[in-house]
């Protein structure tokens, strides 16, 4: 009654990301080992490992964190002891306590936020004093040294 | 040639006329085919791999979720096109797959817009729809790379491929897990309280994965496509475009 109908393939909707859900992680849940994900990582609860998304990390009030951190930008207002390496902007709360070092290229502070580490970024122009004059060094000084002996002499 | 799976409930009075209809239907499309009744017991695999070798090219199940559960658990490994035709309650598969309940859905048959679905694979048998591991206390490994585990005892744990997952969170987002995203996705929700009034969830955490192992000290229940089995440890992974499906236009993915 009806012609027949050939099959027809629907290709693939193409995902720009695999991970279209958020991996969360809650506030009575504790991960132990590496934890990386490609899509936007929310962490409520406890990581003892090491945390990388190319994407947004928003660590939360409350949450901890005891290992290196990477991300491609970065929200904490909960607890990070490690380094923490972020690819734009890293935004520290009120809340927010880091001990580790920093590197990134936008750094946000809130007043009350903690950090003991070194904070290093991107871009800087300044020429540093110390490193653009050369400090003459021990072995060069005793060379010094012996060559105006010998002149003396 | 076509198949037809039929569900051992169909036999009830209730479905004659919408049973003649569908079969109408299906004669005027010119896709008709063999009728074969399934049981509890009957082995899919085995039964399908019969009707391929007598030259069967589309097994079309005909039922509800727990037909299709039945079914593909066991075939979706099978190089053959599956249909659905959806009859009666107890079906939500369907409306994922965008395919009407009763002689609407021959239309989207005699259309045979296929796509190819992930599919679950659990111990040593798929999953389609969804696997729900009840309240336990249980510890869970990702990919070999990280475990998680609750600091409150009993975790529940869902895990989705081609059933959304609803939960609605305190900002009023929905989560939509999309069968093909090349990932499933595993929310697993802590139980904060107990009382006499019920369990008190935490709003779940959610990781995607491609390989999981869920393990315990003690037995805990598993429900696969409404199949439930007590374990101690379950290996979930995801079969990458093992099942070539007809589906509707108004799919949800």
């Amino acid at each position: 009654m009806f012609p027949k109908v050939q099959d027809e393939y629907i290709p693939e909707p193409k995902h720009t990301s695999p991970d279209e859900v958020e991996t969360v992680v809650g506030p009575s849940v504790h991960v132990e080992g590496d934890f990386a994900s490609e899509g936007n990582i929310i962490v409520k609860g406890m990581v003892s490992g090491n945390v990388k998304t190319s994407k947004l990390l928003s660590v939360e009030e409350g949450a901890k964190i005891f290992a290196n951190v990477r991300a491609g930008d970065a929200i904490v207002a909960g607890q990070i002891k490690g380094n923490i390496k972020v690819d734009n902007k890293l935004e520290l709360t009120e809340s927010a306590q880091v001990l580790g070092d920093i590197w990134c290229k936008t750094f946000i502070v809130a007043p009350g936020a903690l950090i003991m580490g070194r904070v290093s970024m991107d871009g800087l122009s300044i020429e540093d004093d110390k490193k653009a004059k050369k400090i003459p060094g021990l072995r060069t000084r005793i060379k010094e040294f012996s060559e105006g002996e010998s002149e003396e002499e | 040639m076509y198949v037809y799976l039929y569900d051992n409930f169909l036999r009830q009075r209730k479905y004659d006329a919408i049973m003649k209809s569908i079969e109408t239907r299906l004669t005027d499309f010119d896709i008709a085919g063999k009728i074969i009744r399934i049981q509890n017991f009957t082995n899919a695999e085995s039964l399908i791999e019969d009707e391929i070798r007598h030259g069967g090219k589309t097994i079309v199940i005909v039922g509800n979720d727990s037909t299709f559960g039945h079914v593909l658990s066991r075939a979706a490994s099978l190089q053959v096109t599956f249909g659905f035709i959806p009859v009666g309650p107890n079906n939500t598969i369907s409306e994922v797959l965008g395919i009407p309940n009763g002689p609407e859905a021959c239309d989207v048959l005699a259309r045979r817009r296929k796509v190819n679905l992930d599919v679950g694979w659990v111990n040593n048998r798929y999953f389609v729809s969804r696997l729900h591991v009840f309240p336990a206390d249980i510890r869970v490994e990702y990919d070999e790379r990280f475990a998680v585990s609750s600091t409150k005892k009993k975790i529940e744990l869902v895990v989705c491929n081609l059933q959304p997952y609803t939960w609605n969170n305190k900002q009023g987002t929905n989560y939509i897990v999309h069968p093909q995203d090349g990932k499933l996705e595993a929310f697993l929700c802590p139980i904060i309280s107990q009382s006499i009034f019920g369990e008190k969830y935490e709003d779940p955490s959610i990781f995607p994965f491609e390989e999981m192992i869920v393990t315990s000290r003690k037995p805990f229940l598993v429900e696969a496509d409404g199949k439930q089995s007590k374990e101690t440890k379950i290996k979930i992974r995801l079969a990458k475009n093992r099942v070539d499906m007809i589906v509707g236009k108004e799919r949800k993915f």
